[in-house]
Protein backbone atom coordinates (compact mmCIF):
# COMPACT_ATOMS: atom_id res chain seq x y z
CA UNK A 1 0.00 0.00 0.00
CA UNK A 2 1.36 3.26 -1.03
CA UNK A 3 0.92 6.43 0.95
CA UNK A 4 -1.67 8.19 -0.87
CA UNK A 5 -3.56 4.74 -0.13
CA UNK A 6 -3.05 4.54 3.33
CA UNK A 7 -3.72 8.66 4.26
CA UNK A 8 -6.89 8.07 1.91
CA UNK A 9 -7.85 5.13 4.43
CA UNK A 10 -7.47 7.83 7.00
CA UNK A 11 -9.39 10.57 5.87
CA UNK A 12 -12.54 7.73 5.03
CA UNK A 13 -12.44 6.68 8.28
CA UNK A 14 -12.38 10.24 9.64
CA UNK A 15 -14.94 11.40 7.38
CA UNK A 16 -17.57 11.98 10.03
CA UNK A 17 -16.11 14.55 12.03
CA UNK A 18 -13.58 16.07 9.70
CA UNK A 19 -14.07 20.24 9.70
CA UNK A 20 -11.00 20.86 7.42
CA UNK A 21 -8.57 18.35 5.84
CA UNK A 22 -4.95 19.51 4.45
CA UNK A 23 -2.23 17.85 3.03
CA UNK A 24 0.68 20.08 4.45
CA UNK A 25 3.56 17.29 2.87
CA UNK A 26 3.28 14.62 0.41
CA UNK A 27 3.25 11.73 3.51
CA UNK A 28 1.35 14.06 6.01
CA UNK A 29 -2.94 14.41 6.73
CA UNK A 30 -3.84 17.17 8.90
CA UNK A 31 -7.53 17.06 9.95
CA UNK A 32 -9.18 19.67 12.12
CA UNK A 33 -11.57 18.08 14.56
CA UNK A 34 -13.28 19.82 17.09
CA UNK A 35 -12.63 18.46 20.87
CA UNK A 36 -15.82 16.86 21.20
CA UNK A 37 -15.61 14.19 18.69
CA UNK A 38 -11.54 13.85 19.89
CA UNK A 39 -12.25 10.69 21.46
CA UNK A 40 -14.81 8.92 18.67
CA UNK A 41 -12.28 9.82 15.80
CA UNK A 42 -9.42 8.45 18.07
CA UNK A 43 -11.21 5.23 18.75
CA UNK A 44 -12.43 4.52 15.22
CA UNK A 45 -8.12 4.65 14.18
CA UNK A 46 -7.74 1.93 17.00
CA UNK A 47 -10.60 -0.10 15.55
CA UNK A 48 -9.44 -0.16 12.50
CA UNK A 49 -5.40 -0.70 13.35
CA UNK A 50 -5.11 2.24 11.66
CA UNK A 51 -1.34 2.98 12.41
CA UNK A 52 0.22 3.94 16.35
CA UNK A 53 0.12 6.86 18.23
CA UNK A 54 3.29 8.84 17.88
CA UNK A 55 3.42 11.60 20.12
CA UNK A 56 0.73 14.31 21.67
CA UNK A 57 2.38 18.32 20.66
CA UNK A 58 1.06 20.86 22.56
CA UNK A 59 1.37 24.47 20.30
CA UNK A 60 0.59 27.84 21.50
CA UNK A 61 -0.44 30.40 19.11
CA UNK A 62 -1.09 33.80 20.82
CA UNK A 63 -3.11 36.36 18.93
CA UNK A 64 -0.88 38.34 17.00
CA UNK A 65 -1.30 41.86 19.56
CA UNK A 66 -2.39 44.32 16.89
CA UNK A 67 -0.36 46.89 16.56
CA UNK A 68 2.53 43.78 15.73
CA UNK A 69 2.97 43.62 11.74
CA UNK A 70 5.66 46.53 12.19
CA UNK A 71 8.47 45.05 10.98
CA UNK A 72 11.80 46.31 11.54
CA UNK A 73 13.50 48.35 8.46
CA UNK A 74 15.07 45.20 6.53
CA UNK A 75 13.63 42.19 8.28
CA UNK A 76 10.90 40.06 6.53
CA UNK A 77 7.17 41.13 7.40
CA UNK A 78 6.05 38.72 10.56
CA UNK A 79 4.93 35.48 8.89
CA UNK A 80 3.09 33.63 11.91
CA UNK A 81 -0.58 34.84 10.84
CA UNK A 82 -1.10 33.63 7.71
CA UNK A 83 -1.01 29.76 6.58
CA UNK A 84 -4.31 28.77 9.01
CA UNK A 85 -7.44 30.29 9.45
CA UNK A 86 -6.28 32.99 10.79
CA UNK A 87 -7.73 33.52 14.08
CA UNK A 88 -7.98 37.35 15.77
CA UNK A 89 -8.30 35.50 19.26
CA UNK A 90 -5.34 33.18 20.35
CA UNK A 91 -5.45 29.27 20.94
CA UNK A 92 -3.51 26.40 21.57
CA UNK A 93 -3.43 23.29 18.85
CA UNK A 94 -3.64 20.37 20.56
CA UNK A 95 -2.11 17.80 17.67
CA UNK A 96 -2.05 14.07 17.98
CA UNK A 97 -0.02 12.30 15.51
CA UNK A 98 -0.32 8.70 14.43
CA UNK A 99 2.37 7.00 12.36
CA UNK A 100 1.70 4.31 10.24
CA UNK A 101 4.42 2.87 7.80
CA UNK A 102 5.46 6.22 5.95
CA UNK A 103 2.56 8.14 6.59
CA UNK A 104 1.67 10.57 9.12
CA UNK A 105 -1.56 11.76 10.09
CA UNK A 106 -2.17 14.41 12.46
CA UNK A 107 -5.32 15.09 14.31
CA UNK A 108 -5.76 19.23 15.11
CA UNK A 109 -7.69 20.31 18.19
CA UNK A 110 -7.84 23.75 18.44
CA UNK A 111 -8.72 25.47 22.03
CA UNK A 112 -9.09 29.31 22.12
CA UNK A 113 -8.02 31.20 25.12
CA UNK A 114 -10.60 31.80 27.04
CA UNK A 115 -12.34 35.27 27.49
CA UNK A 116 -12.17 35.02 31.40
CA UNK A 117 -8.62 34.60 32.91
CA UNK A 118 -10.10 31.70 35.15
CA UNK A 119 -11.51 29.33 32.93
CA UNK A 120 -9.46 26.31 32.20
CA UNK A 121 -8.60 24.81 29.07
CA UNK A 122 -10.63 21.08 28.99
CA UNK A 123 -10.08 18.28 26.19
CA UNK A 124 -11.10 14.87 26.65
CA UNK A 125 -8.50 12.17 27.19
CA UNK A 126 -8.01 9.43 24.20
CA UNK A 127 -6.70 6.74 27.11
CA UNK A 128 -9.94 5.28 26.94
CA UNK A 129 -9.10 4.34 23.13
CA UNK A 130 -4.84 4.67 23.58
CA UNK A 131 -3.99 3.56 26.84
CA UNK A 132 -0.39 4.95 25.83
CA UNK A 133 -1.51 8.31 25.99
CA UNK A 134 -1.16 8.88 29.30
CA UNK A 135 2.28 10.10 29.67
CA UNK A 136 1.95 12.82 26.90
CA UNK A 137 -1.46 13.57 28.40
CA UNK A 138 0.66 14.28 31.50
CA UNK A 139 3.32 16.29 30.18
CA UNK A 140 0.47 18.22 28.02
CA UNK A 141 -1.11 19.21 31.56
CA UNK A 142 2.13 20.25 32.87
CA UNK A 143 3.28 22.06 30.30
CA UNK A 144 0.57 23.69 28.96
CA UNK A 145 -2.22 23.77 31.31
CA UNK A 146 -4.94 22.22 29.71
CA UNK A 147 -7.45 19.52 31.49
CA UNK A 148 -7.46 16.48 29.82
CA UNK A 149 -10.46 15.24 31.25
CA UNK A 150 -10.64 11.65 32.37
CA UNK A 151 -6.60 10.98 32.28
CA UNK A 152 -6.43 8.07 34.53
CA UNK A 153 -2.76 9.77 36.41
CA UNK A 154 -2.80 13.26 36.89
CA UNK A 155 0.38 13.75 38.34
CA UNK A 156 3.09 15.28 37.95
CA UNK A 157 5.45 13.46 35.67
CA UNK A 158 8.81 15.96 34.72
CA UNK A 159 8.39 19.59 36.32
CA UNK A 160 10.00 19.34 39.58
CA UNK A 161 7.17 18.82 42.83
CA UNK A 162 7.68 22.93 44.09
CA UNK A 163 6.97 23.93 40.96
CA UNK A 164 4.53 27.55 41.66
CA UNK A 165 0.76 26.32 40.68
CA UNK A 166 -0.69 28.02 37.49
CA UNK A 167 2.73 28.20 35.66
CA UNK A 168 2.72 26.41 32.45
CA UNK A 169 6.66 26.62 30.62
CA UNK A 170 6.12 25.48 27.26
CA UNK A 171 3.34 28.41 26.62
CA UNK A 172 4.64 31.58 24.78
CA UNK A 173 3.66 34.05 27.74
CA UNK A 174 6.02 31.83 30.22
CA UNK A 175 9.53 33.98 29.71
CA UNK A 176 10.96 32.42 32.51
CA UNK A 177 11.16 33.25 36.64
CA UNK A 178 11.78 37.07 37.47
CA UNK A 179 15.67 37.30 38.99
CA UNK A 180 15.08 37.24 42.48
CA UNK A 181 18.84 38.16 43.75
CA UNK A 182 18.84 40.76 41.75
CA UNK A 183 16.31 42.46 43.23
CA UNK B 1 -4.13 -8.44 65.28
CA UNK B 2 -7.67 -7.45 63.52
CA UNK B 3 -9.12 -9.68 61.15
CA UNK B 4 -11.44 -7.28 60.08
CA UNK B 5 -8.72 -4.63 59.60
CA UNK B 6 -8.59 -4.03 55.36
CA UNK B 7 -5.66 -5.27 53.84
CA UNK B 8 -2.59 -2.31 53.63
CA UNK B 9 -1.20 -2.15 50.50
CA UNK B 10 2.84 -2.03 51.14
CA UNK B 11 4.57 0.30 48.75
CA UNK B 12 8.02 0.26 48.14
CA UNK B 13 9.29 3.43 46.76
CA UNK B 14 12.30 3.42 44.70
CA UNK B 15 14.87 6.11 43.92
CA UNK B 16 15.17 8.80 42.78
CA UNK B 17 18.48 7.58 43.10
CA UNK B 18 18.33 4.06 41.29
CA UNK B 19 19.93 1.00 42.72
CA UNK B 20 20.00 -0.38 39.52
CA UNK B 21 20.53 2.34 36.75
CA UNK B 22 23.03 4.97 36.83
CA UNK B 23 20.12 7.18 36.13
CA UNK B 24 17.50 8.67 38.34
CA UNK B 25 14.00 7.64 38.12
CA UNK B 26 11.60 7.18 41.10
CA UNK B 27 9.47 3.90 40.90
CA UNK B 28 6.49 2.95 43.48
CA UNK B 29 6.28 -0.70 43.27
CA UNK B 30 2.73 -2.11 45.46
CA UNK B 31 4.15 -5.29 46.34
CA UNK B 32 2.41 -8.87 48.38
CA UNK B 33 5.16 -10.58 49.85
CA UNK B 34 7.97 -11.01 46.85
CA UNK B 35 5.38 -10.02 44.03
CA UNK B 36 4.82 -6.74 42.52
CA UNK B 37 0.92 -5.86 42.20
CA UNK B 38 0.93 -2.43 40.80
CA UNK B 39 3.77 0.06 39.93
CA UNK B 40 4.43 3.70 39.05
CA UNK B 41 6.25 5.99 37.67
CA UNK B 42 7.77 9.68 38.27
CA UNK B 43 10.12 11.05 36.05
CA UNK B 44 11.99 14.68 35.41
CA UNK B 45 14.82 14.33 38.00
CA UNK B 46 16.49 15.58 34.81
CA UNK B 47 13.87 17.58 32.63
CA UNK B 48 16.07 20.13 31.67
CA UNK B 49 13.81 22.19 29.53
CA UNK B 50 15.08 21.93 26.08
CA UNK B 51 12.15 22.34 24.35
CA UNK B 52 11.38 25.54 25.92
CA UNK B 53 15.05 26.61 25.35
CA UNK B 54 15.18 25.74 21.60
CA UNK B 55 12.91 28.51 21.19
CA UNK B 56 15.53 31.46 22.39
CA UNK B 57 18.08 30.16 20.03
CA UNK B 58 18.50 29.88 16.24
CA UNK B 59 18.46 26.64 14.58
CA UNK B 60 22.23 26.05 14.67
CA UNK B 61 22.86 26.80 18.54
CA UNK B 62 19.61 24.54 18.58
CA UNK B 63 21.29 21.58 16.59
CA UNK B 64 24.02 21.96 19.45
CA UNK B 65 21.56 22.19 22.21
CA UNK B 66 19.26 18.94 20.68
CA UNK B 67 22.36 16.92 20.33
CA UNK B 68 22.65 17.00 24.47
CA UNK B 69 19.32 15.52 25.05
CA UNK B 70 21.31 12.11 25.54
CA UNK B 71 24.46 11.45 26.09
CA UNK B 72 24.39 7.66 24.28
CA UNK B 73 22.50 8.56 21.02
CA UNK B 74 23.12 12.32 20.36
CA UNK B 75 23.76 11.68 16.91
CA UNK B 76 20.40 10.40 15.98
CA UNK B 77 18.82 13.49 17.81
CA UNK B 78 20.78 16.15 15.66
CA UNK B 79 19.90 14.01 12.37
CA UNK B 80 15.71 14.46 12.96
CA UNK B 81 16.47 18.13 13.60
CA UNK B 82 19.11 18.59 10.69
CA UNK B 83 16.50 16.39 8.20
CA UNK B 84 13.63 18.55 9.18
CA UNK B 85 15.29 21.79 8.80
CA UNK B 86 16.48 21.02 5.62
CA UNK B 87 12.86 20.08 4.23
CA UNK B 88 11.69 23.11 5.57
CA UNK B 89 14.20 25.24 4.04
CA UNK B 90 14.28 23.23 0.72
CA UNK B 91 17.71 22.03 0.78
CA UNK B 92 18.77 19.05 -0.95
CA UNK B 93 21.81 17.50 0.94
CA UNK B 94 24.66 15.67 -0.53
CA UNK B 95 24.46 11.69 -0.89
CA UNK B 96 27.93 11.42 0.75
CA UNK B 97 26.74 13.75 3.62
CA UNK B 98 23.89 11.55 4.00
CA UNK B 99 25.83 8.37 3.64
CA UNK B 100 28.12 9.80 6.50
CA UNK B 101 24.98 10.29 8.65
CA UNK B 102 23.68 6.94 8.18
CA UNK B 103 27.80 5.32 8.85
CA UNK B 104 27.50 7.58 12.12
CA UNK B 105 24.07 6.30 13.20
CA UNK B 106 24.82 2.77 12.90
CA UNK B 107 28.51 3.14 14.29
CA UNK B 108 26.55 4.82 17.13
CA UNK B 109 23.57 2.00 17.20
CA UNK B 110 26.29 -0.25 17.81
CA UNK B 111 27.71 1.56 21.43
CA UNK B 112 24.32 2.05 22.27
CA UNK B 113 23.31 -1.76 21.51
CA UNK B 114 27.04 -3.08 23.69
CA UNK B 115 25.98 -0.68 26.29
CA UNK B 116 23.07 -1.91 26.56
CA UNK B 117 24.04 -5.23 26.96
CA UNK B 118 26.83 -4.66 29.42
CA UNK B 119 24.47 -2.88 32.11
CA UNK B 120 21.56 -5.45 31.53
CA UNK B 121 24.08 -8.39 32.31
CA UNK B 122 25.41 -6.67 35.31
CA UNK B 123 21.20 -6.13 36.27
CA UNK B 124 21.31 -9.84 35.98
CA UNK B 125 24.41 -10.53 38.02
CA UNK B 126 26.74 -11.39 35.35
CA UNK B 127 29.34 -8.90 35.93
CA UNK B 128 31.82 -10.75 33.37
CA UNK B 129 29.50 -10.03 30.42
CA UNK B 130 29.20 -6.55 31.34
CA UNK B 131 33.11 -6.18 31.50
CA UNK B 132 33.57 -8.30 28.51
CA UNK B 133 31.22 -6.21 26.47
CA UNK B 134 31.99 -2.77 27.91
CA UNK B 135 35.72 -3.64 26.79
CA UNK B 136 34.54 -4.72 23.51
CA UNK B 137 32.75 -1.21 22.89
CA UNK B 138 35.72 0.90 23.26
CA UNK B 139 36.30 -0.69 20.16
CA UNK B 140 33.58 1.49 18.57
CA UNK B 141 34.42 4.16 21.18
CA UNK B 142 37.68 4.92 19.50
CA UNK B 143 36.38 4.57 16.14
CA UNK B 144 33.82 7.28 16.82
CA UNK B 145 36.17 9.51 18.59
CA UNK B 146 38.99 8.52 15.61
CA UNK B 147 36.05 9.40 12.88
CA UNK B 148 34.41 12.52 14.69
CA UNK B 149 37.30 13.63 17.36
CA UNK B 150 34.52 12.51 20.47
CA UNK B 151 33.81 9.44 22.12
CA UNK B 152 29.98 10.87 22.54
CA UNK B 153 28.45 13.91 21.54
CA UNK B 154 30.07 13.59 17.69
CA UNK B 155 28.48 16.92 16.09
CA UNK B 156 29.36 15.30 12.87
CA UNK B 157 25.87 17.04 12.00
CA UNK B 158 25.71 20.28 10.46
CA UNK B 159 22.94 22.02 8.96
CA UNK B 160 23.18 21.29 5.09
CA UNK B 161 25.10 17.81 5.85
CA UNK B 162 28.32 16.71 8.21
CA UNK B 163 31.37 17.96 8.93
CA UNK B 164 33.21 15.09 9.04
CA UNK B 165 34.52 13.24 5.77
CA UNK B 166 35.66 9.29 5.82
CA UNK B 167 39.40 8.81 4.01
CA UNK B 168 40.55 5.24 3.06
CA UNK B 169 43.02 5.23 6.05
CA UNK B 170 39.38 6.16 8.56
CA UNK B 171 37.43 3.43 6.31
CA UNK B 172 40.17 1.00 6.79
CA UNK B 173 40.60 1.35 10.74
CA UNK B 174 36.89 1.03 11.10
CA UNK B 175 36.79 -2.29 8.81
CA UNK B 176 39.51 -3.35 11.25
CA UNK B 177 37.20 -2.49 14.47
CA UNK B 178 33.81 -4.15 13.03
CA UNK B 179 35.78 -7.43 11.93
CA UNK B 180 36.82 -7.65 15.64
CA UNK B 181 33.38 -6.66 16.92
CA UNK B 182 31.85 -9.21 14.67
CA UNK B 183 33.81 -11.82 15.99
CA UNK B 184 32.93 -10.78 19.48
CA UNK B 185 29.52 -10.49 19.08
CA UNK B 186 29.03 -14.24 17.68
CA UNK B 187 30.33 -14.86 20.88
CA UNK B 188 27.74 -12.69 23.29
CA UNK B 189 25.27 -14.81 21.10
CA UNK B 190 26.26 -17.93 22.10
CA UNK B 191 26.32 -17.12 25.64
CA UNK B 192 22.87 -15.55 26.41
CA UNK B 193 21.36 -17.80 24.04
CA UNK B 194 22.91 -20.91 26.15
CA UNK B 195 23.73 -20.24 29.38
CA UNK B 196 21.25 -22.02 31.87
CA UNK B 197 21.85 -19.54 34.63
CA UNK B 198 21.48 -16.54 32.60
CA UNK B 199 18.64 -17.61 30.58
CA UNK B 200 17.07 -18.20 33.82
CA UNK B 201 17.14 -14.53 34.42
CA UNK B 202 15.63 -13.73 30.84
CA UNK B 203 13.23 -16.86 29.68
CA UNK B 204 10.06 -16.03 30.09
CA UNK B 205 10.49 -12.32 32.27
CA UNK B 206 8.55 -9.52 31.11
CA UNK B 207 6.86 -10.96 28.60
CA UNK B 208 5.15 -8.93 26.49
CA UNK B 209 2.58 -10.30 23.47
CA UNK B 210 2.06 -8.85 20.62
CA UNK B 211 -1.51 -7.23 21.74
CA UNK B 212 0.00 -6.11 24.47
CA UNK B 213 2.80 -4.71 22.52
CA UNK B 214 0.33 -2.89 19.52
CA UNK B 215 -1.90 -1.82 22.86
CA UNK B 216 0.76 -0.02 24.47
CA UNK B 217 2.20 1.40 21.56
CA UNK B 218 5.63 -0.18 22.62
CA UNK B 219 8.83 0.57 20.23
CA UNK B 220 12.11 -0.24 19.16
CA UNK B 221 13.41 -3.63 19.95
CA UNK B 222 11.18 -3.79 22.92
CA UNK B 223 8.63 -4.04 20.29
CA UNK B 224 10.45 -6.07 17.64
CA UNK B 225 10.90 -8.86 20.17
CA UNK B 226 7.47 -9.34 20.83
CA UNK B 227 6.91 -9.67 17.05
CA UNK B 228 5.77 -6.15 15.86
CA UNK B 229 7.24 -5.12 12.22
CA UNK B 230 8.06 -1.61 12.96
CA UNK B 231 11.58 0.21 12.36
CA UNK B 232 11.40 3.72 11.45
CA UNK B 233 14.47 2.57 8.55
CA UNK B 234 12.77 0.36 7.08
CA UNK B 235 9.16 1.91 6.93
CA UNK B 236 10.09 5.43 6.29
CA UNK B 237 13.82 5.45 5.10
CA UNK B 238 15.29 8.59 5.20
CA UNK B 239 19.45 10.13 5.37
CA UNK B 240 21.12 7.42 3.90
CA UNK B 241 18.48 4.62 4.46
CA UNK B 242 17.04 4.72 1.13
CA UNK B 243 20.41 3.80 -1.00
CA UNK B 244 21.03 1.18 1.74
CA UNK B 245 17.96 -0.84 3.36
CA UNK B 246 18.37 -2.49 6.17
CA UNK B 247 16.60 -5.84 7.60
CA UNK B 248 13.96 -5.58 9.76
CA UNK B 249 15.10 -8.35 12.88
CA UNK B 250 11.90 -9.42 14.43
CA UNK B 251 11.51 -12.06 17.72
CA UNK B 252 8.12 -13.62 18.50
CA UNK B 253 8.58 -14.69 22.36
CA UNK B 254 8.48 -11.62 23.98
CA UNK B 255 10.78 -11.72 26.75
CA UNK B 256 13.75 -10.40 28.01
CA UNK B 257 15.42 -13.46 26.50
CA UNK B 258 14.08 -11.96 22.95
CA UNK B 259 14.75 -8.63 23.70
CA UNK B 260 18.42 -9.92 23.99
CA UNK B 261 17.92 -11.92 20.56
CA UNK B 262 16.61 -8.60 18.71
CA UNK B 263 19.26 -6.42 19.66
CA UNK B 264 22.52 -8.84 19.22
CA UNK B 265 20.67 -9.61 15.54
CA UNK B 266 20.69 -5.97 15.08
CA UNK B 267 24.14 -5.82 15.80
CA UNK B 268 24.81 -7.71 12.85
CA UNK B 269 22.90 -6.04 10.84
CA UNK B 270 24.65 -2.87 11.90
CA UNK B 271 27.98 -4.14 11.30
CA UNK B 272 26.97 -5.72 7.76
CA UNK B 273 25.75 -1.72 6.57
CA UNK B 274 28.65 -0.26 7.83
CA UNK B 275 30.79 -2.36 5.56
CA UNK B 276 28.44 -1.79 2.92
CA UNK B 277 28.37 2.07 3.39
CA UNK B 278 32.14 2.20 3.67
CA UNK B 279 32.39 0.39 -0.07
CA UNK B 280 29.82 2.04 -1.83
CA UNK B 281 30.34 5.63 -0.13
CA UNK B 282 28.97 7.96 -2.53
CA UNK B 283 31.69 11.27 -4.05
CA UNK B 284 30.67 14.46 -3.95
CA UNK B 285 30.44 17.34 -1.60
CA UNK B 286 29.51 16.84 2.29
CA UNK B 287 27.24 19.80 2.52
CA UNK B 288 25.15 22.61 1.66
CA UNK B 289 25.03 25.99 1.96
CA UNK B 290 21.56 26.72 4.15
CA UNK B 291 19.31 29.90 5.10
CA UNK B 292 19.49 31.27 8.27
CA UNK B 293 16.03 32.27 8.12
CA UNK B 294 14.33 29.07 7.59
CA UNK B 295 10.15 29.94 5.74
CA UNK B 296 7.30 29.39 7.69
CA UNK B 297 6.13 26.11 7.54
CA UNK B 298 5.38 22.58 9.91
CA UNK B 299 7.41 19.36 9.76
CA UNK B 300 7.37 16.05 11.01
CA UNK B 301 10.70 14.06 11.25
CA UNK B 302 11.10 10.28 12.83
CA UNK B 303 14.68 8.47 12.92
CA UNK B 304 15.24 5.26 14.14
CA UNK B 305 17.08 5.42 17.56
CA UNK B 306 18.83 2.99 19.32
CA UNK B 307 15.64 2.61 21.39
CA UNK B 308 12.85 2.63 18.77
CA UNK B 309 11.08 6.00 17.16
CA UNK B 310 12.38 9.17 17.56
CA UNK B 311 9.82 11.81 16.62
CA UNK B 312 10.18 15.29 15.96
CA UNK B 313 7.88 18.05 14.95
CA UNK B 314 9.37 21.40 14.05
CA UNK B 315 7.50 24.29 12.95
CA UNK B 316 8.95 27.42 11.88
CA UNK B 317 7.93 31.11 11.59
CA UNK B 318 9.99 32.32 8.88
CA UNK B 319 12.61 33.88 11.25
CA UNK B 320 16.10 32.07 12.83
CA UNK B 321 14.88 30.26 15.65
CA UNK B 322 12.10 27.73 15.56
CA UNK B 323 8.43 28.35 16.68
CA UNK B 324 8.08 25.29 18.79
CA UNK B 325 10.13 22.22 18.50
CA UNK B 326 8.43 18.99 20.14
CA UNK B 327 10.39 15.57 20.81
CA UNK B 328 9.26 12.52 21.75
CA UNK B 329 11.83 10.28 22.76
CA UNK B 330 11.39 6.38 22.73
CA UNK B 331 11.82 5.57 26.03
CA UNK B 332 9.09 7.62 27.03
CA UNK B 333 6.76 5.19 24.72
CA UNK B 334 8.19 1.78 26.12
CA UNK B 335 7.80 3.40 30.36
CA UNK B 336 3.92 2.43 29.58
CA UNK B 337 5.18 -1.62 28.94
CA UNK B 338 7.18 -1.39 31.60
CA UNK B 339 4.68 -0.33 34.05
CA UNK B 340 2.47 -2.65 32.78
CA UNK B 341 4.70 -6.04 32.38
CA UNK B 342 6.15 -5.94 36.37
CA UNK B 343 2.97 -6.49 37.49
CA UNK B 344 2.76 -10.03 38.46
CA UNK B 345 6.59 -10.71 38.82
CA UNK B 346 8.68 -11.11 41.46
CA UNK B 347 10.50 -7.42 42.84
CA UNK B 348 14.05 -9.25 42.45
CA UNK B 349 13.04 -8.92 38.89
CA UNK B 350 12.30 -5.45 38.46
CA UNK B 351 15.61 -4.45 37.64
CA UNK B 352 16.18 -6.31 34.46
CA UNK B 353 12.68 -5.69 33.74
CA UNK B 354 13.39 -1.64 33.40
CA UNK B 355 16.44 -2.41 32.27
CA UNK B 356 15.00 -4.36 29.49
CA UNK B 357 13.77 -1.37 27.31
CA UNK B 358 16.92 0.09 27.69
CA UNK B 359 15.48 3.24 29.16
CA UNK B 360 17.37 6.74 28.81
CA UNK B 361 16.11 9.18 31.51
CA UNK B 362 18.03 11.97 29.98
CA UNK B 363 15.91 11.55 26.99
CA UNK B 364 12.95 11.65 28.26
CA UNK B 365 13.25 14.01 30.80
CA UNK B 366 15.36 16.36 29.35
CA UNK B 367 17.00 19.70 35.17
CA UNK B 368 20.49 19.59 35.42
CA UNK B 369 21.48 17.75 38.88
CA UNK B 370 23.76 20.05 40.21
CA UNK B 371 26.64 17.88 42.62
CA UNK B 372 28.44 20.16 44.83
CA UNK B 373 30.44 18.60 47.12
CA UNK B 374 29.75 18.01 50.66
CA UNK B 375 26.35 19.42 50.03
CA UNK B 376 23.44 17.11 50.11
CA UNK B 377 20.30 18.66 51.05
CA UNK B 378 17.37 18.98 48.76
CA UNK B 379 17.89 21.60 46.08
CA UNK B 380 14.65 23.56 45.52
CA UNK B 381 13.45 24.95 41.94
CA UNK B 382 14.82 27.99 43.34
CA UNK B 383 17.99 27.73 44.35
CA UNK B 384 18.73 25.76 41.18
CA UNK B 385 18.15 28.50 39.57
CA UNK B 386 20.29 30.69 41.83
CA UNK B 387 23.07 28.42 41.62
CA UNK B 388 22.87 28.40 37.67
CA UNK B 389 22.62 31.87 37.69
CA UNK B 390 25.81 32.16 39.66
CA UNK B 391 27.65 29.49 38.12
CA UNK B 392 27.37 30.81 34.59
CA UNK B 393 27.85 34.74 35.51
Amino acid sequence: MDTDTILQNAETLLNPWVTEAKRPEVNRLDIYISASNLLAAVQSLVDAHWGHLSAITGLDRPALAPMQPAAKPGEPAAAISATDSPTPEGKIEVLYHFCQGPAILTLRVGLPYSQTANARMVIPSICAAAPAASLYERELMEMFGIDVEGTPVTQKLVLPDDWPEGVYPLRKSFTGFPDKSEA
Amino acid sequence: MNPQHPPEKFILPIGPQHPALKEPGHFEFTIDGEIVKDATVRLGYVHRGIEKGTEARNYNQDLYLLERICGICSHVHATAFALGVEKLAGVTVPPRAQAIRTLVAELERVHSHLLWLGVCAHEGGFDTLFMYSWRDRETVMDILEGLTGNRVNYSANIMGGVKVDVDDKTADTIRHGIDYLEGRTHHYMKVVTTDETFLGRTRDIGTMTYEQAIRLDAVGPTARASGVRADVRVDAPYAGYPDFPVDLITETAGDLAARFVVRINELFVSYQLIRTILDKLPPGEISVRIPRRIPEGETISRVEAPRGELFYFIRSNGTDKPDRVKVRTPSLCNWASVMELAVGHKLADMPMILAGIDPCFSCNDRLIRVNRRGDSQLWSWEDLRRYGIEQYK
